[in-house]
């Protein structure tokens, strides 16, 4: 089981819609997919159609006692199912400070889906916290969009540096990919050109800020099933098969 | 694959009603475009996987090719894998869950086209108020293809539940049993599919299973013995024709040699010129045969040799592969002929007709009318007494020929005991069977062995005679052939404990009890070289 984790300290980077696209191309290449909405937002629930709804809430799955595999809901895509988020996620990092090894718990709830899913998405709210450490610990690769602005560049460096200093977490592989492109502003250009001479180890393919993306809320649906032919879902595509060959 | 719940058969024109009262009872619906899919069931010409209690599907559809493992208890989930190219060989398919299955099931035989079909699909979606789909409805329309008219097989519907989601799957369902009295479907689709192909289901087998009268004249028993063995090599001719796997030619050679044994073995009940004429034609047959079958041998056998060497010699052995192909067309051509040759067609036709046609009761032999249990009693026991001979006369000293002639004597004795198996108590038969096929195993690899060493020296004589290979290549044969030698002095040193195995307090009181028990009953204490009967067969 691979896992997966989408994650930027700074909200509003296309967090999720990157999660359900990537995780639609990858059930769509034959993988048994799950994506897990770990955001109290549930954005990655509603775009998936599913009622947001933890059986028990987070306090639940934060001390172990809820099985994952009845929380799961198949979605409308063949081999894509959905661990649902809802808004009782809000507390997560209180709940998980009480919990017998906090930074592995996440890591301990998913073992038991080893067999069932090839890949596993964790999409993950913002901010740094205990929550962001178990995502850590328990994916093999963190995806971090990144906005070509310079708080997101900020946010980027932050983020490497907690890694950094974090030995427990360090042997996981970050991989950053700009996010929200607009190619017409000189000043995103240059910014982009700067952070990618800084992080050599950046995928190459860029996610355009399009409506096309805007409008997977109007949608819910992926890019790829209602919009396949715009340049988005051709980047999305293009970014599945760069972190699958980086993988 | 979606899990079912429960297959339904739907009658036809009956859908928009099923739509129409489903949207009356308050579901969202959605129908999704249909799709059309061409399948094909697939299963060896011995039909391996149906036996092994599945049915293999290969499904062409969206672009995709799937193959699926379906077991038809119902007990196991359906197992499926991406293919690229339309199956064949077992041993060609990709790795994957089904090909497991598969190779376990059919070996080195080929998947073959049983039913051809095209299966029209539409689904509807039950949608919650977010429009999530939360049950799917698949109705399924099969038709079969090739001869016309097509013939259609109930459409059906089944409730695929997705995960999260079971309790309304279930409600559905219950509601499709009750509320709209739809009939289940009480066999899988694929197995009724299965019986309508040109091929009944398990309808083939090389084994033997004969169901002989103890009373019925020999003659009568006889022919339909050979009328069996004549139906497996007229079977296998356009699968050896082909070349579609191995085992075409492999079956028709077994099925000829059990005709030879048969017209040898159970003497006198044909006439006699048919016997001697029959043996001559049918030895012509096995020896138009053989050039193909080594080279199949070769060939099947070409990765185990591979991997009895030293890794570091394993690629040494390529030059004997590209030897063994290079002169597999050219055998083949000529095996070929000889199957479409008029000598082949007057052999099947006519041996037909002489099977079929009764032979004038001025003209029987001796043994024609006499009852065949006595019959086959007595050409057994004859049998059990010459391989004991055989085997006892057997030292370390012995030549190879005196194991090989013991050989055959063992097979003559298991075709026969196979052709007479229902004539015995299952149970016995079926132990004196298996302890004469624990000592032929140990003959056959003796023999097998010596012959593959010595075909292989041969072949690298000639293939250096050639020029076709380097040293490496024949030094690669020869610790090959050393190999093989070595295999076949552990087996000669194992024959005197296996023969001993057969020549056993048990295993004389089993031939005996089964084969010369007399008008008294079995008695398996009694020492058969001591028997005061006189062998009416013996020396014969």
């Amino acid at each position: 089981m691979n896992i997966v984790g989408v994650y930027s300290i700074k909200g509003g980077v296309g967090k999720t819609a990157t999660a359900v696209n990537l995780a639609y191309l990858a059930a769509e290449g034959g993988s048994r997919t799950l994506l897990w909405d770990l955001d109290p937002q549930a954005a990655a629930t509603f775009y998936l159609r599913v009622k947001p709804k933890v059986k028990g809430g987070g306090k639940s799955l934060a001390h172990g006692r809820t099985d994952l595999d009845g929380l799961v809901k198949a979605t409308d895509f063949d081999g894509l199912d959905l661990l649902p988020g809802d808004f009782s996620l809000r507390n997560m990092d209180l709940m998980l400070e009480d919990a017998k090894r906090p930074t592995k718990q996440l890591l301990r709830l998913l073992r038991p889906l080893a067999d069932a899913y090839d890949t596993v998405f964790l999409d993950c709210p913002p901010s740094i916290s205990l929550l962001s450490e178990n995502v850590f610990r328990a994916a093999d690769l963190l995806l971090v969009p990144t906005v070509p602005t310079t708080l997101s560049e900020r946010t980027l460096d932050q983020l490497t540096g907690f890694l950094a200093d974090h030995v427990r977490v360090s042997g996981i592989e970050v991989l950053p990919f700009f996010s929200m492109v607009n190619s017409g502003l000189p000043l995103q250009v240059g910014l982009m050109e700067r952070v990618a001479a800084r992080y050599p180890g950046m995928l190459r393919t860029a996610i355009p800020l399009t409506a096309d993306v805007e409008s997977m809320g109007i949608h819910r649906l992926p890019l790829q099933v209602y919009a396949p032919g715009c340049p988005a879902a051709h980047a999305y595509r293009a970014l599945w098969a760069e972190v699958q060959e980086r993988g | 694959m979606h899990q079912r719940f429960q297959d339904y058969l739907l009658p036809s024109g009956s859908k928009p009603r099923l739509v129409a009262t489903l949207t009356q009872c308050g579901w969202r619906l959605l129908e999704d475009p249909p799709g059309l899919a061409a399948v094909r069931l697939l299963d060896s010409f011995d039909w391996g996987a149906y036996l092994a209690g599945a049915i293999v599907e290969e499904r062409l559809e969206a672009g995709k090719r799937r193959l699926l493992w379906h077991d038809l208890s119902g007990g196991e989930p359906t197992l499926e894998q991406l293919i690229f190219d339309a199956p064949g060989l077992a041993r060609d398919l990709a790795p994957g869950p089904v090909q497991g299955r598969i190779l376990a099931a059919i070996g080195v035989r080929r998947l073959l086209p049983a039913v051809e079909m095209e299966v029209e699909t539409q689904v509807l979606r039950l949608l919650d108020d977010e429009e999530k789909t939360l049950v799917r409805l698949v109705i399924e329309e099969y038709r079969l293809s090739g001869k016309e008219p097509r013939r259609g097989l109930a459409s059906r519907l089944s409730v695929n539940p997705l995960k999260g989601y079971e309790v309304e799957a279930q409600a559905v369902a219950d509601w499709l049993s009750h509320g709209f009295a739809l009939e289940p479907a009480l066999r899988p689709l694929l197995a009724e599919a299965l019986t309508l192909g040109e091929r009944p289901p398990g309808g083939y087998s090389s084994k033997l299973a004969y169901r002989l009268d103890p009373a019925e004249r020999a003659d009568e028993a006889l022919r339909q013995i050979l009328l069996g063995l004549l139906d497996t090599i007229e079977a296998n001719i356009p699968g050896a024709r082909e070349n579609l796997d191995s085992e075409f030619l492999h079956d028709l050679r077994v099925a000829t040699r059990r005709t030879r044994a048969a017209l040898a073995q159970i003497p006198g009940v044909l006439p006699p010129q048919v016997e001697t004429e029959f043996r001559a034609r049918f030895a012509w047959l096995q020896q138009v045969t053989g050039p193909v079958r080594d080279l199949d041998v070769y060939l099947l056998d070409f990765d185990a040799y591979q991997a009895s060497l030293p890794q570091s010699m394993r690629g040494d052995l390529e030059p004997l592969r590209f030897y063994l192909l290079s002169h597999y067309a050219d055998e083949h051509r000529l095996l070929v002929e000889a199957l479409n040759s008029a000598t082949m067609d007057h052999l099947v036709h006519h041996w037909r007709q002489v099977l079929t046609e009764p032979t004038p009761a001025e003209m029987a032999p001796a043994n024609a009318d006499r009852p065949i249990k006595a019959l086959a009693d007595e050409r057994v026991w004859r049998m059990v007494r010459r391989v004991r001979k055989e085997g006892r006369a057997i030292t370390v000293e012995s030549p190879a020929a005196d194991m090989h002639e013991l050989r055959k004597s063992c097979k003559k004795l298991r075709y026969l005991m196979e052709f007479f198996q229902n004539l015995y108590l299952g149970q016995a038969i079926g132990g004196a069977i298996k302890l004469l096929k624990v000592l032929l195993d140990n003959l056959g690899t003796f023999q097998d062995l010596a012959v593959q060493a010595g075909h292989l020296q041969d072949m690298a004589a000639r293939m250096q005679a050639q020029g076709l290979t380097g040293t490496p290549a024949l030094l690669a044969m020869g610790a090959l052939v050393a190999d093989l030698l070595r295999r076949q002095e552990t087996a000669r040193e194992a024959f005197a404990d296996t023969f001993r195995g057969f020549d056993s307090d048990r295993g004389r009181g089993l031939f005996r009890g089964l084969f010369h028990a007399g008008p008294g009953g079995a008695d398996p204490g009694a020492e058969p070289g001591s028997d005061p009967q006189p062998d009416p067969g013996h020396g014969s």
